[in-house]
């Protein structure tokens, strides 16, 4: 009796010792992380309408930051968000809303007119890419205390800033923070993809994306 | 032991793992809320923040120790707040005696108008235990954003006093002060109540 108590015992502890480090190595979900809640903003968009937090709320959004007339790093920020438009179209989102967003830094030339001729130029579906800005204080609540962007006016009318792409899911989260170098275009869709499918999973599938985030099994 | 036994205990052992994982987290209250409730599991570290209540500075590490649900509105909010309030102060009554280790917090997002004593005199009217902050324009927008809360004063076309859009959003902090539970505006008393009452490890 008492060997059952003791190999009950250790088969017990080696349970409790293997559920965490068996999930955590064996990763059967991936997942990315929940950062921290996304701002809440509000800008005006490239046709001058207003456009808040609340209208990116029960959509994946990608957000960038650039402005008119910015030399670099912009074209290749640019670049990617064209290529993650462009590439879309491939993803199964199931059913599942995805805008991209492109903040204007500069609040003295991001002008509704300026944005729209932007756009333009870098072939932005409308229904899909939005340009937005606002006046000086509101970007710098958004973009520098919100999202954590660092930018700065320089003496020749330029900016200084480190290019930046943040994934938010529907509910408001911040899930994926690239701002090291700029990333693949392919990799950003990744991101949504994985996104689109944590928030259509239901019952299994679901506890087991919940276990993914609690035992930080999170995607490369 | 030859090979295959090993392989085949190893096999075993990974399937019991994830057979017991699953079974696991099927049982945490994870499962347990409502459906349009967004849980943050495991809790999301919160931003603390400095507010002013009737009775002086308030900050969110001063609320340590009990359960925060945390609302943005404004006292000249015609339906959407009053509307939470009133849902807030009813899931509370539902809670019974555990009502004690929730603190109700609004935080005005109209600092304008709405000064500390405005925000006690406005949340008492609803429940004398309810807390309601305020303070200088920037520090609330700083709380708002990090929230993630929009908000924006409407003027009305009629000259009369302006409006504030803003997310209805309810946030519920664990009592070390981690974001724990999303709400929806629209959510049901009774809802709220039962989410409360899994938290609480009812």
């Amino acid at each position: 009796m008492k060997r059952i108590v003791i190999a009950g015992s250790a088969v017990a502890v080696g349970l409790v010792t293997l559920l965490p480090a068996g999930f955590a190595l064996l990763r059967p979900v991936t997942v990315l992380p929940r950062i921290e809640l996304a701002p809440g903003y509000d800008l005006v968009d490239q046709n001058g309408r207003r456009f808040t937090s609340e209208d990116a709320r029960g959509t994946i959004t990608l957000y960038s930051f650039a402005y008119t007339g910015c030399p670099m790093p912009c074209d290749a920020v640019f670049d990617v968000m064209r290529g993650v438009q462009a590439a879309l179209d491939t993803v199964d989102t199931g059913g599942l809303a995805v805008r991209l967003v492109t903040i204007g830094i500069d609040h003295r030339r991001d002008s509704p007119g300026a944005l729209t001729e932007l756009a333009a130029r870098w072939g932005a579906n409308p229904a899909l890419w939005t340009f937005a800005s606002g006046d000086s204080v509101r970007l710098l609540r958004t973009v520098r205390n919100g999202f954590g962007v660092f930018y700065e006016g320089m003496p020749d009318s330029t900016y200084r800033f480190s290019p930046a792409f943040i994934l938010v899911d529907g509910v408001g989260i911040v899930r994926g923070d690239y701002r090291i170098g700029v990333p693949r275009a392919e990799d950003l869709v990744d991101g949504i993809a994985r996104i689109a499918r944590e928030a259509r999973a239901e019952g299994v599938a679901h506890v087991m994306y919940e276990a993914a985030h609690f035992f930080a099994c999170y995607s490369e | 032991m030859t090979w295959r036994t090993v392989l085949g205990l190893l096999v075993a052992a990974v399937i019991v793992t994830i057979g017991s994982a699953v079974w696991l987290l099927g049982r945490r209250p994870v499962q347990s809320f409502g459906s349009e409730t967004t849980v943050l599991s495991p809790p999301m570290p919160a931003a603390d923040f400095a507010l002013e209540s009737a009775d002086g500075p308030v900050m969110l590490r001063d609320l340590r120790g009990r359960h925060v649900v945390l609302f943005f509105g404004y006292t000249f909010c015609p339906d959407v707040c009053p509307l939470t309030m009133q849902r807030l102060d009813r899931a509370l009554d539902l809670l019974g005696e555990d009502a004690d280790r929730v603190q109700v917090v609004m935080i005005t997002v109209d600092p304008e108008r709405d000064t500390a004593s405005r925000m006690r005199q406005y949340v008492s009217q609803f429940d004398p235990s309810f807390l309601g902050l305020s303070g200088t324009e920037e520090a609330v927008h700083r709380v708002a954003t990090d929230y993630g809360i929009f908000h924006a004063k409407v003027e009305r076309e009629d000259g009369g006093p302006y409006t504030m859009d803003h997310t209805a959003t309810v946030l519920v902090l664990t009592d070390t002060g981690a974001l724990v539970l999303l709400w929806p505006h629209g959510m049901e008393a009774e809802t709220m109540a039962a989410d409360l009452h899994t938290l609480l490890g009812g």
